[in-house]
């Protein structure tokens, strides 16, 4: 990184009239992400305390209520059943992105290249999708008469109604869908660094295949499980078109994630200033994420 | 060069913005394909927008639509005014969030809107309606008699004025499918269907699951998706038959009742044994077409709780044709949970035509609504909606009276409940839709009963809430 | 086991893992030309394109196309525009602030928007910006700068500073030498950030839902939302031609850089980003 500044001055006012001319190229990005990233946040956390409403009297003039939609919201059973389905589904597509995304990677190495440029385009096809086509997608195949039940009536297995009868699953495997060929593709350039040569002389030692993968393999890309876990998570807490547009967080509860949760009592139940408030606790967790996140990138560099 | 970079961005940014622009123009010039009027000479014409649910009718066989064109065909002001329909598209849960989320809104303010009642409190409270009593003053029609006096009423808002005009209302009672019952030996041939209490009803749907196993027995609005009607039409026909109501007369909402948890239990009785349809079929946006529109007519579903306007599809011009419902299509009234007095129990609810307090065409619009709300146009929509008339000259026309199982239903008006006239019935009653999928879905009566009472306790405040 | 039945299984497994992914797709494919389809994938008992051409020849339809496809590319292009402009000071200068700045554009990438839909909803109500299609631009613009400029920035850094040296000594500006040296240099880093935004974009039918209003400004996403909330069980050949269609550019444009996708991801890997 090379400092271009021709004069080398010394001096606080320097330093900053330096910062400044050199930041003028950075001023719309700082303008754009002031409107509409900051403020949105500045008002998220003001209207949390507010009894605002979409309709009704509080649609008109809205006070000010102290933490009164933070107490509600912890009082209400429903904000841990979304806490608790966030984290499952959480859990379930990162155990499943990765796990399927790396088993691929890894058995893709070394096998025929046109059974590469295959399968590839397979397992991409599913990201390539837009999310509102992979909810249709899904609808579609899931349904009890779709083709996942078929497929189980050909095998003699008896269909299941998928989407209501198990639907958290359903919606796992849909972001499974939509999401492997990112963490495959990460996995994919972090083993081409991984030079044979290792993995030969483990073998030579007389590690099996697994021992190899586990005690070789994995400790070499673990910044790469790092990362792509990291990111994947926080893709994952943002889902909310794939979900609303194949469960709409039902049946009852089953799927009500906290993004959805927050819709339904900002907008569908009128209280924006509850919404907002569950807004906030979506934030804090992103938040935590964010800083964990921060620090695993920090310490690598 | 650093003059230079400043234009450098300001061409950056111009660009950016003319883009967007053009984009905004694009989506404007190239609109108008559901408008109703010419849109080549629009320059100086007022313009009435129009809001209802579109519900995946097709535009032509739309009531409100037909209603409407009809009168402005026929309106002298027509080469003056346009009209735009801009129905909204979205399940019944979710039309009432937009419809607000446009009311608030000057900028995208429909001019008339079709309001359920039932809305209407919370929609005047949070100031989006436009009073009409200064319009009605004028309005003959309406000091005449012309409209029936509880209609009025159910339009007029707790400040004693009007702010909306009344278009239907509307009562609900058990459809069923005669010869189906008479197969599953329900009834014999001829006779008609009286269940005096719950456990009628549900040894009617075991006999039918026994005799008729290809046939849904029982069939009625569960879903949040279906937004209103599972709150009016299923849980609180169920409800107001305990004996029990959602509010006490002192204004407090009843969260935790043994009337709650026997609606709740007839509900989990239905799909535990398997009396409802699956799950995928009723908890979707488009339940009420299936039921309706395709399982009842199709000989599909035995029993349907469903409202008098579903008769409005089967007619020839309807959407669902079925020439030979006036002999396999009955109905019952919906008994008490156990036959005690009253007997029967039905709630009648409406929809108004409402000028919203944004819409920037107030007098226009005025005149038409008088205009197309004379009988002739009118007719039209309530035959094409199915639904009962506001109005007394309507209620004797002939046709008005033909209609198949018309007597029934104006007769259950005489009796009808009538959903709470209180600024938070809207969102108490989102809480109870989601009571209800949560029950249908699985989750046991008593923990839908706590869960709604915090629900209804957040939404209207801990004061407002009580136990019986 | 020898080394060929191992080999053997890796192809089952992967064989089966690659139809698993594929067939929602081909089912998708089929039913658009299936006169008949349901939801069940089934060889079409009459062929058709009606589907196809139901869509094409529909103004609303292709409006919705159009619109989306203003929405998502301007986008897009605001943010490698922006994100571009952005990451040159970053990569290049010693700026006092930089350490902080990258954080804090690190913590934003990992925000969930979502959560702020209803003041903005509330924002645009107050500053009547609702039902605009700039105003949908400039929030899903700024809701993926972040992660933009962390790429851009990540992207900058690995062209090498001695080719911009030179381009100075022939007297160019810090635009030029941008615009002539870093930009061509950078192009699959350029093409990264263009892609990510414009699917995340091009998928999401939930922003514009909540901020448009108007029938006539709806893009193609919502179109298909409210589409099949209303029409998915009857009829699923048109609904699976719109998807198609629909997706189209999405692969297309990953088909074109593809290249320049792996080139990018292999830097971007590089640069943990």
């Amino acid at each position: 990184m090379a400092n271009k500044s021709k004069v080398q001055k010394t001096g606080k006012m320097a330093v900053f009239v330096d910062d400044m001319k050199h930041s003028v190229l950075l001023l719309p990005a700082i303008l754009l992400l002031l409107l509409f990233f900051i403020v949105p946040i500045v008002l998220t956390v003001y209207y949390s305390f507010t009894n605002m409403a979409l309709t009704g009297s509080a649609a008109q003039n809205f006070q000010f209520v102290g933490i009164q939609n933070y107490i509600s919201m912890f009082k209400d059973p429903t904000t841990l059943v979304s806490i608790k389905n966030t984290l499952i589904f959480l859990v379930g597509s990162l155990l499943g992105q990765s796990v399927i995304g790396f088993l691929v990677a890894y058995l893709m190495k070394e096998k025929a290249q046109a059974f590469r440029s295959v399968l590839g385009p397979c397992i991409l096809a599913g990201w390539v999708m837009p999310e509102i086509v992979v909810s249709m997608c899904c609808l579609a195949f899931f349904d009890v008469s779709g083709t996942m039940n078929q497929i189980l009536q050909a095998l003699h297995i008896p269909g299941v109604d998928w989407i209501y009868g198990h639907p958290m699953l359903t919606i796992i495997i849909a972001n499974v869908w939509h999401g492997a060929a990112f963490s495959m593709m990460n996995f994919q350039s972090a083993l081409d660094n991984v030079s044979g040569d290792i993995e030969e002389a483990a073998r030579v030692d007389g590690a099996n295949r697994i021992q190899t993968l586990i005690r070789v393999v994995v400790p070499c890309i673990k910044d790469t499980i790092a990362t792509n876990t990291m990111l994947n998570t926080l893709s994952t807490l943002g889902v909310f078109g794939l979900i609303w547009a194949l469960t709409g967080g039902g049946p009852g509860t089953a799927t009500t994630t906290l993004p959805i949760y927050m819709y339904n009592q900002g907008m569908k139940n009128f209280q924006l200033g509850q919404g907002t408030a569950i807004g906030m606790l979506l934030l804090l967790v992103g938040a935590v994420c964010s800083v964990i996140y921060t620090r695993v990138m920090k310490s690598e560099e | 060069m650093k003059k230079k970079q400043i234009m450098v961005l300001l061409t950056a940014s111009v660009m950016v913005f003319g883009m967007a622009a053009c984009g905004g123009g694009s989506g404007d010039s190239s609109g108008g394909s559901s408008s109703g009027g010419d849109d080549s000479s629009s320059g100086e014409k007022q313009k009435i927008t129009v809001c209802w649910r579109d519900d995946g009718t097709e535009l032509e066989k739309n009531s409100y639509y037909m209603q409407m064109m009809a009168a402005y065909e026929a309106w002298d002001k027509k080469d003056e005014v346009e009209l735009e329909f801009a129905p909204i598209t979205a399940d019944e849960g979710n039309y009432f969030t937009k419809v607000a989320l446009q009311l608030a809104d000057p900028g995208t303010c429909p001019d008339l809107v079709a309001e359920d009642t039932f809305q209407m409190p919370n929609d005047i409270a949070a100031g989006y309606l436009t009073n009409l009593d200064d319009y009605l003053a004028d309005y003959a029609d309406w000091n005449d008699g012309k409209y029936f006096e509880s209609m009025q009423n159910m339009v007029t808002g707790p400040d004693g004025s009007v702010y909306g005009v009344p278009i239907c209302t509307d009562t609900r009672g058990l459809f069923y499918n005669r010869s189906i019952l008479e197969q599953a030996g329900v009834i014999a041939e001829g006779e008609d269907w009286a269940p005096k209490t719950w456990d009628d009803v549900l040894a009617a749907c075991a006999a039918v699951k026994e005799n008729c196993p290809d046939v849904v027995p029982f069939w009625c609005n569960s879903g949040v998706a279906t937004g209103e009607a599972t709150s009016m039409q299923t849980y609180e026909m169920l409800l107001y038959g305990t004996g029990e109501r959602l509010i006490t007369d002192d204004g407090k909402w009843i969260v935790k009742s043994e009337g709650i948890k026997d609606s709740l239990q007839f509900l989990s009785d239905i799909y535990t044994n398997g009396y409802g349809p699956s799950l995928s079929l009723v908890l979707n946006g488009q339940a009420s077409n299936t039921s309706a529109g395709e399982y009842l007519p199709q000989g599909k579903l035995a029993i349907s709780l469903d409202g008098n306007w579903i008769t409005g599809k089967y007619g020839e011009n309807g959407t669902n044709p079925w020439p030979e419902y006036t002999e396999d299509l009955a109905v019952a009234a919906m008994p008490t949970s156990e036959g005690q007095d009253p007997g029967t129990i039905t709630l009648a609810g409406g929809w108004a035509y409402s000028i919203p307090e944004n819409s920037d065409a107030k007098d226009i619009t005025w005149e038409f609504i008088q205009f197309m709300m004379q009988p002739e146009y009118y007719q039209v929509y309530i035959m094409q909606a199915g639904n009962l008339c506001t109005r007394t000259d309507t209620a004797e026309d002939e046709e008005y009276l033909s209609r198949h199982l018309q007597g029934t239903f104006t007769e259950f008006l005489d009796t009808a409940e009538f959903r709470p006239q209180n600024d938070q019935y809207s969102t108490v009653s989102t809480c109870i839709q989601q009571m209800v999928e949560a029950v249908v879905s699985g989750t046991s009566p008593d923990d839908a009963m706590a869960q709604y009472a915090t629900s209804v306790a957040r939404a209207v405040g801990d004061d407002n809430v009580t136990e019986q | 086991m020898s080394e060929k039945a191992v080999k053997a299984i890796h192809y089952i497994i992967l064989t089966i893992i690659g139809i698993i992914f594929i067939l929602p797709l081909v089912w998708l494919v089929v039913a658009s030309l299936d006169a008949n389809a349901n939801q069940a994938l089934k060889w079409p008992e009459e062929w058709t394109f009606s589907n196809f051409t139901g869509v094409l020849t529909n103004p609303d339809d292709l409006r919705g196309f159009g619109i989306g496809l203003v929405i998502s590319v301007v986008q897009s292009a605001i943010v490698v525009l922006v994100s571009g402009l952005a990451a040159y000071p970053l990569s290049r200068y010693r700026l006092s602030y930089k350490k902080g700045f990258m954080y804090g554009i690190l913590f934003m990438t990992a925000l969930p928007m979502i959560a702020v839909i209803v003041p903005v909803y509330k924002m645009f109500l107050n500053i009547g910006m609702l039902d605009s299609i700039p105003g949908v631009i400039l929030y899903l613009s700024a809701s993926s700068l972040p992660y933009g400029i962390w790429l851009m920035k990540n992207f900058m850094d690995g062209v090498p500073v001695e080719l911009e040296e030179a381009a100075w000594v022939d007297g160019a500006t810090t635009m030029q030498s941008i615009r002539k040296v870093v930009a061509p240099l950078m192009f699959p880093g350029i093409c990264v950030v263009f892609i990510y935004t414009f699917s995340g974009s091009w998928g999401n039918f939930f922003i514009p839902y909540i901020l448009l209003s108007s029938a006539d400004k709806m893009p193609a996403s919502v179109m298909l939302y409210q589409f099949f909330g209303q029409h998915g069980s009857v009829s699923y050949g048109p609904l699976a031609a719109f998807s198609v269609i629909y997706a189209l550019p999405s692969i297309l444009l990953y088909i074109l850089s593809q290249s320049h996708m792996s080139q990018g991801f292999t830097m971007s890997g590089a640069a943990k980003g």
